[in-house]
């Protein structure tokens, strides 16, 4: 392990050079974008910011992503990868698919034991943690070149118990609420709302005197495990604590449980109950949501295919509860994994780096919606007078996503207050936190029922992942 | 004049194998027993393995832990749940193929004019992809902008003091009773043209010597159906059952796509919680053992239609 980090290692002077170089490439854009008036082309960021001493490379490097929201992306990336394997000898494959396929693709890949060199899954991959290798020289390399890691980040890619980072981490997107203006203006909240009592009041309102729904799903889908876990924390509960100790049933998740019952009578629909990850983008255009939770890609999309409807969305940090806390989960994260079949680790790792120190344009391309790991490799984006004040994609008012200037602060990972894990993962990918907020919203158990019955069900997964090793807690 | 008494005698040789039937009924199998071993025995007995072990997808290693996993999956509130449907689901659904089909067929043994547009639509479900077909579905179903809920609203069957509710939506997959209904009927529209293809060969294998001597003692519709068509073509509807059986018990496109066994995992069936288990959530022992609770099942279902379709065969 130590060989291959004395490899990776580069000097902070040639880091300066990489970050002089980025400082250089990206400062002409906003300068040009002061200069011309608001129809003016999108300015981008121009350049690529040279890894500093790349090691001796060579061989093929085969990278495995999903096919992400803003198709740009995909052509910037692909593009952007082959450039870097040209530059460094090494011939690079990307492979695309769909978010759906991406996990039973890689159990695939690591059952056979062949297959991809570096695989980006977007939720924590924990469970994946004996397959793959530990990535600590990685991690602290990145630290070390471009200062702290967003914290959510880390913790989704760490695991405590092992002392191993399994994943690495170059990105996350923010899962803001987005509100129709026009709609919260005729309720009293211009501003629409920042609290979830708010969101019940204001939402009730809209749906009894407008006629039009808002949309937090509790359904077999990831929008719906996200929104649950939002609300959960803002309540002051959670499925662990921070030492990986089952802690959901809790006078405050039955609180989360009974306010969410509320929520569906007053202001939701059975809609809710068969969402899928298409609905937000789908109702949020069609105008037919007061509110949802997700990325700005439910946004974006309405901006190209409604703009009056886009100009009326704004968005919202996320809503307090009665403690005052106000926590939303990442909307997606995506982690890089390299298996341990793999021939050619230093060239996986060494374009990894190369990828965070070029994530302003990685931000760029994405619209927006990817938000970096390392908050010192995107400049333009959080500065004053940057992309979320001056949104370069033509938000109208252009600060629209100024709110996203502090989703660091309300963002989190899954596990919260605890590291991601393995058994988080399966009650995510079991959808046990939406059913119970379900079965009370639908009537057929209690709210404290609803807990309890999740309890029951959240109990042997960690049993099962504290037996392998992998999850802490339970002592 | 050597290479010629060579293949001579090559070819007598293999002429002498094919004419031994000891020689001739195993080489004929040995193709499909060894699909059989590779993709079917294999796999049957990995799932064996795992779901005897605590595999993970992360850990491949076969640590074995007795009967814990399947004792843990059986435990579960939610396979319990699964197993059920996966009963109800199937038995519906065949019994609607079976009826439908029957029916189809009757109808597509008679001539009558477009014919042809009449066979190619019913076969059309069975051409297109399923996926790209369940995608349509999960369109037509939508929660918000289903044609289905605005055809319905236009009727004024709809909305508010409408017979159908006040709701301007069904809700075709947010409601538990209509989601499983939902997936039961592209499920049916899905199986359906086998079916009938199937029953369609049957009727006409009936002899026409049959036919005439109903048609001559003046039989009507029903007792000719019920005393002759039918008896006659149970052996050919029972493996169409056997097959659709089969098929609806271990499939999961239909569900995966259209509900992902939601609302509260009131559509969740074997197979998708299978592959939410293992896969999704990593549980690969869990997810192996959920699945092999579909093979007695299927045995069994196999051992009896097979045996009723030899019996009314021999009958």
């Amino acid at each position: 392990m130590k060989d291959k980090k004395k490899q990776s290692i580069f000097s902070r002077r040639d880091f300066l050079k990489g970050a002089g170089t980025l400082g250089v490439a990206f400062g002409a854009g906003p300068i040009l974008a002061a200069c011309t008036p608001a129809v003016a082309p999108i300015p981008t960021p121009v350049g690529v910011v040279p890894t500093p001493t790349v090691p001796r490379l060579s061989g093929e490097l085969k990278i495995l992503v999903w096919s992400h929201f803003v198709p740009r992306y995909d052509e910037w990336f692909d593009a952007f990868a082959k450039d870097w394997g040209a530059e460094n000898g090494v011939t690079v494959t990307v492979d695309h698919i769909g978010l759906a396929e991406l996990r039973s693709r890689t159990a695939a890949e690591i059952s056979a034991e062949e297959g991809h060199d570096i695989i980006e899954l977007l939720d924590p991959p924990a469970d994946f943690e004996p397959s793959v290798l530990d990535l600590t020289d990685l991690n602290q390399e990145a630290v070390n070149r471009f200062g702290p890691q967003v914290a959510l980040c880390t913790r989704s890619t760490f695991n405590p118990t092992t002392n191993v980072f399994y994943g690495f981490c170059h990105g996350w997107v923010p899962d803001p609420g987005d509100y129709r203006k026009s709609l919260w203006e005729q309720v009293g909240f211009p501003n629409g709302p920042s609290t979830w009592e708010e969101l019940l009041e204001g939402g009730a309102q809209i749906k009894e005197q407008l006629g039009v729904q808002m949309g937090i799903g509790m359904s077999n889908e990831i929008d719906s495990n996200m929104a649950g876990r939002a609300i959960l924390w803002s309540f002051g509960a959670s499925i662990q604590d921070e030492n990986e100790n089952v802690v959901i049933n809790s006078p405050e998740a039955v609180a989360a449980v009974e306010y969410m019952v509320q929520l569906f009578q007053r202001a939701m629909t059975d809609e809710v109950f068969s969402w899928t990850a298409a609905s937000n983008n789908q109702l949020l255009i069609a105008g037919q949501a007061s509110y949802i939770l997700n990325s700005v890609s439910a946004y974006r999309s309405a901006q190209k295919a409604q703009p009056e409807i886009a100009d009326d969305v704004f968005f919202t940090p996320s809503l307090t509860g009665p403690g005052g806390i106000g926590l939303a989960s990442e909307h997606v994260i995506p982690i890089s994994i390299i298996p341990k079949f793999v021939q050619n680790p230093d060239a996986a790792k060494e374009f990894l780096l190369h990828l965070v120190a070029n994530y302003d344009k990685a931000v760029f391309e994405s619209e927006l919606y990817n938000f970096p790991a390392f908050f010192s490799t995107a400049p333009n984006l959080l500065r004053e007078g940057g992309w979320l004040d001056d949104d370069p994609f033509r938000s109208n008012p252009r600060n629209k996503l100024d709110v996203l200037k502090t989703a660091e602060q309300w963002s989190t990972n899954i596990g919260y207050p605890g590291p991601a894990n393995a058994a988080e993962g399966e009650i995510f990918a079991t959808f046990v936190i939406p059913n119970m907020f379900a079965k009370a919203a639908r009537g057929e158990l209690s709210p404290a029922d609803a807990v309890a019955e999740a309890e029951s069900l959240i109990n042997p997964i960690f049993a099962k992942w504290r037996a392998e090793g992998l999850v802490g807690g339970g002592s | 004049m050597e290479a010629m008494a060579y293949r001579a005698s090559t070819r007598t040789r293999i002429g002498y194998i094919l004419d031994r039937e000891t020689w001739l009924g195993p080489v004929m199998l040995f193709p499909a027993v060894l699909y059989i071993l590779v993709l079917v025995g294999l796999p049957f007995l990995l799932a064996i393995l795992y779901s005897l072990s605590d595999i993970t997808v992360g850990d491949p290693s076969l640590d074995f832990v007795g009967l814990q996993t399947i004792q843990e999956v059986v435990e579960n509130p939610v396979f319990q749940k699964s197993l059920r449907n996966t009963f109800v689901f199937t038995l519906v659904s065949q019994a609607l193929v079976l009826v439908l089909g029957k029916i189809l067929a009757l109808a597509l043994s008679t001539e009558f004019r477009g014919k042809w547009i009449f066979r190619f639509l019913i076969l059309l479900p069975w051409t297109t992809p399923i996926a790209l077909a369940t995608i349509s579905w999960l369109w037509m179903l939508d929660s918000v902008f289903s044609p289905i809920d605005w055809m319905l609203r236009a009727m004024n069957l709809l909305g508010p003091g409408a017979p159908l509710g006040p709701a301007k939506n069904l809700y075709w997959l947010g409601k538990p009773e209509l989601a499983f209904f939902s997936v039961i009927l592209v499920h049916t529209w899905r199986m359906l043209p086998l079916a009938t293809v199937i029953m369609v060969a049957g009727l006409t294998s009936i002899p026409q010597d049959i036919k005439d001597a109903v048609a001559v003692d003046g039989a009507s519709f029903w007792r000719a159906l019920f005393e002759i068509t039918i008896p006659l073509m149970l052996p050919i509807m029972a493996v169409a059952t056997l097959f659709g059986v089969i098929f609806t018990f271990t499939d999961m496109i239909v569900i995966y796509v259209l509900t992902r066994g939601g609302p509260i995992d009131t559509t969740q069936v074997l197979s998708t919680w299978a592959f939410f288990k293992g896969i999704e959530g990593g549980n690969l022992a869990q997810g192996a053992a959920t699945a092999l609770f579909l093979f007695p099942v299927l045995l069994g279902v196999a051992v009896l239609i097979l045996r009723f379709a030899r019996r009314a065969e021999v009958a």
